[in-house]
């Protein structure tokens, strides 16, 4: 038999094999380590390596575009030698980096032209007031606002009895040289100016002048600490909003805080224990004072906000599903509770129906959904799955329950995607056995979501679940068996995992994710068939929501979770409702919008007819009952099928 | 003045399906049967004609069942302890096919087992020319024990296996497979899990022609409305042109209508019921009807006067009307 030399790059010999050797066998004798995640079947792109020289024989390119194919590169499982060749192999990181691309949140990026000296509503101003005499004798805040008129043409500002009371003080004490810090509220009836602090002496222009924009998500709450005269994040703090302890998802914590007037102690949850310690948090890494925030604004469901402000939320859990307000007027940080300057403004910013809040439409102002000419599918996938489509002419919006299963809980070995959790599964189609890509690369405790969305698919893919998520039984392989729950596939051993118990997944994990993907889906075509655009013309989709950052849009599709479109149409966006808070915060204009786009976008009650449950019906399949939907799924099958007998 | 009928023709159509195999076919029977092939609506002759009329099966039992209507047991008599000569009695008053539905004990209470299941299908097999459909009791896990064997003893007789469920369909859809015969599958009232169990049922490469549909009934004043409608959409779905709905369906109408208490109770009813048995057969007779007129192809009935009267009105809606 013909042999053919092969040179690896950074190795100095060649080494010589047969023909119909594959390169991933040639590499492996030449001692270069080339992963294989998916087991030599080509599916997983991870081998891939770069001819400089020569030529091989693909037997597939799956997932390589054709300029990849075109400048060498090739997939090392699905190369066979038939001449000699120069291989380069990258390392392993950069490959992950490239096929892996936007999955990480961007910097954030002051917008731009911000002045917020022009933009922000919040003006920080020194006064020189003249002392009183005994032949002016005008009153301590007559005198102020005497200047502020003059020098700024400022009038008819309110102030507080608490900033009354501590005026007189702080003008004698500071010898009359203050400054003042205002919200001059603008909007479209024009000015309408408070004081929110005055403090002895004047300040630089330069000085940072604090605010921050929070985002209280029903899992997380993310707070950033911004300089509004220059418009950067300096600090950027989360954590796990602590109302958790009382429910999962909204609907338990509705009830929960009906439940004895528990609202109150709901309240402290989110504020005292969650929101406050954030602030506090960011105020050490910069070193201020938490009273040097004057304004924070607000993002996050319509159950959060109303959490937050302690207005009951019955109406919210009950047909006919109302808020008891979607446009919040301003308050005080004191009127809230929220530790920042007792003055300081609290602009919650609105939201749409009681399950599409602020934080969808801070994730449309984000997204930009609002100014695209682009047919626009945003979603927000958390507990709720909440949906937007249109573009800068029209916006529907409406709001479907996942359940939490995507979140990693409602599956016996689900867990949120923190360490140790299993991220990323590929099963082999020859031996059944999973290969694993785990949080923190240590000893796998459990799934996350995007490790169940891509354990379902390979499930799926290699036949161990037939359409109906139905697990094969009866099969020679120790993984599948007869569990407490029916029939499980064993992910990892026990003596391989964390706990030391097996980790699996049986049929009533999978029908809680085939629900909680069903729901989605089944929201996406109920919106789009409302408004007569078929699915497959949507032109992208914009995905927010911090569980979205992780999800690998090939399996998701391959599920029937998000529509089967073109990989490079899908753009994940992080947590678009703490940006659309920061942007509000930052600038009036800004903050107009949101306004705008609430009202501008119509929401469908998804309850209101049976669409919904037809679709979701319709959609509790893999992928999905109706297949003309989903061609690259069946492509994928098909070709496994080819590569699996099972029967 | 003359009347134009506007006639609607659709892109698809149901398939063809037949029951049963003669000895040129590699079966024993003497008959066969053959449903679906239509191209619109159930007797729209004016649009097309209905190239198989509906049929009537009549269901037996592999032994007297305990919890049948007294009126039941009267008709039949003896023969219900002897399934052959029960399905021998079923074809002599009007049954096209004949569907067993195998028990889930013994008469003493005990799990019925293969070799019974397997005895009573050859004694019927020997005992009619009629082609047949065999139901397991609707366990799965017995289902499949009493299925597989039957299965193979009948192998080429082109039987009805069932029933099919999406949580129990590999074991009976491979042993079809391996015998060459047919299946009946059963979802819940629901178009889309109709559509997902033939999709399952197709992936594991049994060809849909070889599958008949049950998309679950209620009797008339148990939900044939939902029913109906079901059967309706189906059909619909099926004439656009949806492969995975084009099958012929087969219900179960015995089975629902003589479980109402209507025909179940005889005694200590209001007096405006009427007669017992007259109510009983006018309700198996008018939920057969309905479905029929509502696309089923296959009805299975319990009393041998709704087997006569549902054939009549069979006779009456093919008849191509002189108007026309």
């Amino acid at each position: 038999m013909a042999k053919h030399k092969i040179f690896f790059e950074n190795i100095s010999e060649p080494i010589s094999v047969s023909t119909g050797t594959t390169l991933v066998d040639a590499a492996q004798s030449a001692g270069v380590d080339i992963q294989q995640p998916c087991g030599g079947q080509g599916r997983c792109g991870r081998c891939v390596a770069k001819i400089t020289s020569g030529h091989v024989r693909r037997r597939s390119s799956l997932r390589l575009t054709n300029e990849d194919i075109e400048e060498g590169y090739t997939l090392a499982c699905q190369s066979v030698i038939e001449s000699d060749v120069s291989v380069y192999v990258p390392e392993q990181e950069k490959i992950e980096r490239r096929l892996v691309t936007d999955l990480i949140a961007k910097n954030v990026l002051v917008p731009e032209n911000y002045d917020g000296l022009i933009h922000q509503s919040i003006k920080r101003m020194n006064l020189d007031i003249s002392p009183p005499t005994l032949e002016d004798q005008t009153d301590d805040w007559g005198r102020l606002q005497r200047v502020l008129r003059k020098e700024f043409q400022i009038e008819n500002i309110n102030i507080s009895l608490e900033l009354l009371v501590k005026l007189g003080n702080v003008l004698r004490e500071s010898d009359w040289k203050v400054h003042v810090i205002l919200d001059i509220e603008i909007n479209e009836s024009g000015l309408h100016p408070r004081l929110i602090d005055i403090l002895p002496g004047h300040i630089s222009g330069n000085e940072p002048l604090w605010g921050i924009a929070i985002d209280i998500g029903t899992t997380t709450v993310s707070v950033w600490l911004t300089d509004l005269i220059s418009g950067e994040v300096k600090a950027q703090v989360a954590e796990y909003n602590q109302q958790i302890t009382r429910g999962e998802d909204v609907i338990s914590r509705i009830i929960y805080a009906n439940k004895n007037n528990n609202k109150i102690e709901m309240a402290d949850l989110v504020i005292d224990k969650t929101i406050n310690l954030l602030i506090e948090t960011a105020c050490k890494r910069m070193q201020i004072k938490s009273s040097e925030i004057y304004k924070a604004t607000i993002s996050g469901n319509s159950t959060m906000i109303h959490l937050l402000l302690k207005i009951p939320t019955a109406s919210i859990r009950l047909s006919p599903f109302v808020t008891a307000i979607n446009e919040i007027p301003l308050f005080t940080a004191e009127d809230i509770g929220i530790d920042i300057n007792p003055g300081g403004t609290i602009d919650c910013l609105p939201g749409v129906a009681s399950y599409v809040g602020a934080d969808i439409t801070a994730g449309v102002l984000s997204s930009k959904v609002n100014e695209t000419d682009k047919t626009t599918l945003f979603m927000d996938v958390g507990t709720n799955g909440e949906i937007v489509l249109g573009s800068k002419d029209w916006l529907v919006t409406c709001a479907c329950s996942a359940g939490p299963a995507f979140e990693g809980a409602g599956v016996i070995d689900g867990m949120r995607a923190t360490k140790g959790a299993i991220e990323e599964v590929w099963i082999s189609n020859d031996s059944f056995e999973p290969n694993l890509r785990v949080i923190g690369n240590t000893k796998p405790k459990g799934i996350c979501g995007s490790g169940l969305i891509s354990l379902l698919s390979e499930l799926f893919l290699v036949g161990l679940v037939d359409k109906a998520g139905n697990i094969k039984i009866n099969l020679p392989i120790d993984r599948v068996r007869e569990g407490e729950h029916g029939a499980e596939y064993v992910v990892v051993w026990g003596e391989d995992s964390a706990t030391g118990a097996d980790i699996a997944i049986n049929k009533v994990d999978i029908d809680n994710l085939l629900r909680a993907k069903a729901a989605i889906y089944a929201g996406f075509s109920v919106l789009a068939e409302k408004v007569g655009v078929p699915l497959e013309t949507v032109e992208q989709v914009l995905i927010g929501g911090s569980f979205g950052q992780y999800i690998n849009v090939e399996k998701a599709i391959q599920i029937g979770l998000l529509p089967d479109l073109k990989w490079e149409q899908f753009h994940f966006l992080g947590n678009t409702s703490v940006q659309g808070a920061y942007k509000s915060l930052l600038d009036w204009r800004t903050r107009e919008k949101v306004t705008e786009i609430a009202s501008k976008m119509t929401y469908i009650e998804l309850s209101a007819d049976n669409k919904f449950y037809d679709a979701f019906m319709s959609a509790m399949f893999l992928p999905h009952t109706d297949l003309s939907k989903f061609p690259s799924v069946e492509i994928a099958v098909n070709e496994n099928l080819l590569k699996t007998d099972l029967e | 003045m003359s009347i134009e009928i506007p006639k609607d023709s659709w892109p698809g159509e149901v398939r063809t399906i037949t029951i049963g195999a003669t000895a040129e076919e590699g079966g024993t029977r003497t008959s066969t049967v053959t449903v679906g092939g239509e191209k619109t609506l159930p007797f729209m002759h004016f649009e097309s004609p209905m190239p198989y009329r509906p049929v009537v099966a009549i269901e037996i039992k592999d032994r007297k069942p305990d919890d049948w209507s007294q009126l039941l047991n009267e008709t039949w008599g003896e023969v219900m302890e002897n399934p052959g000569l029960w399905a021998k009695a079923a074809e002599e008053v009007g049954a096209e096919i004949i569907q067993l539905s195998l028990s889930l004990t013994d008469k003493d209470g005990n799990r019925n087992t293969a070799e019974a299941a397997v005895s009573a299908v050859k004694n019927i097999l020997e005992n009619t020319g009629l082609p047949i459909m065999v139901y397991g009791p609707g366990q799965a896990e017995i289902d499949n024990e009493l299925i597989v064997p039957i299965s193979d003893a009948t192998k080429g007789e082109r039987v009805v296996l069932g029933i099919c469920e999406d949580k129990n369909y590999r074991t009976i859809v491979a042993s079809a497979l391996a015998n060459d015969h047919l299946v009946t599958a059963r979802a819940p009232m629901d178009v889309n899990l109709s559509k997902q169990l033939n999709i399952l049922i197709q992936d594991m490469g049994l060809s849909l022609d070889r599958v008949l549909m049950d998309p679950t009934t209620g009797a008339l004043g148990y939900g044939i409305e939902y029913g109906f409608s079901v059967m309706e959409r189906l059909r619909l779905a099926a004439l656009q042109g949806d492969a995975m709905t084009q099958l012929p369906m087969a219900v179960t109408v015995g089975f629902e209508a003589w479980k109402t208490k209507e025909a179940k109770v005889g005694v200590d009813v209001p007096k405006t019921w009427g007669d017992w048995l007259e109510r009983s057969i006018t309700w198996e007779t008018l939920t057969a009807i309905s479905l029929i007129e509502t696309g089923a192809d296959i009805v299975s009935l319990r009393h041998p006067e709704s087997v006569k009267r549902v054939r009549a009105a069979i006779e009456e809606l093919i008849a191509v009307p002189a108007i026309a």
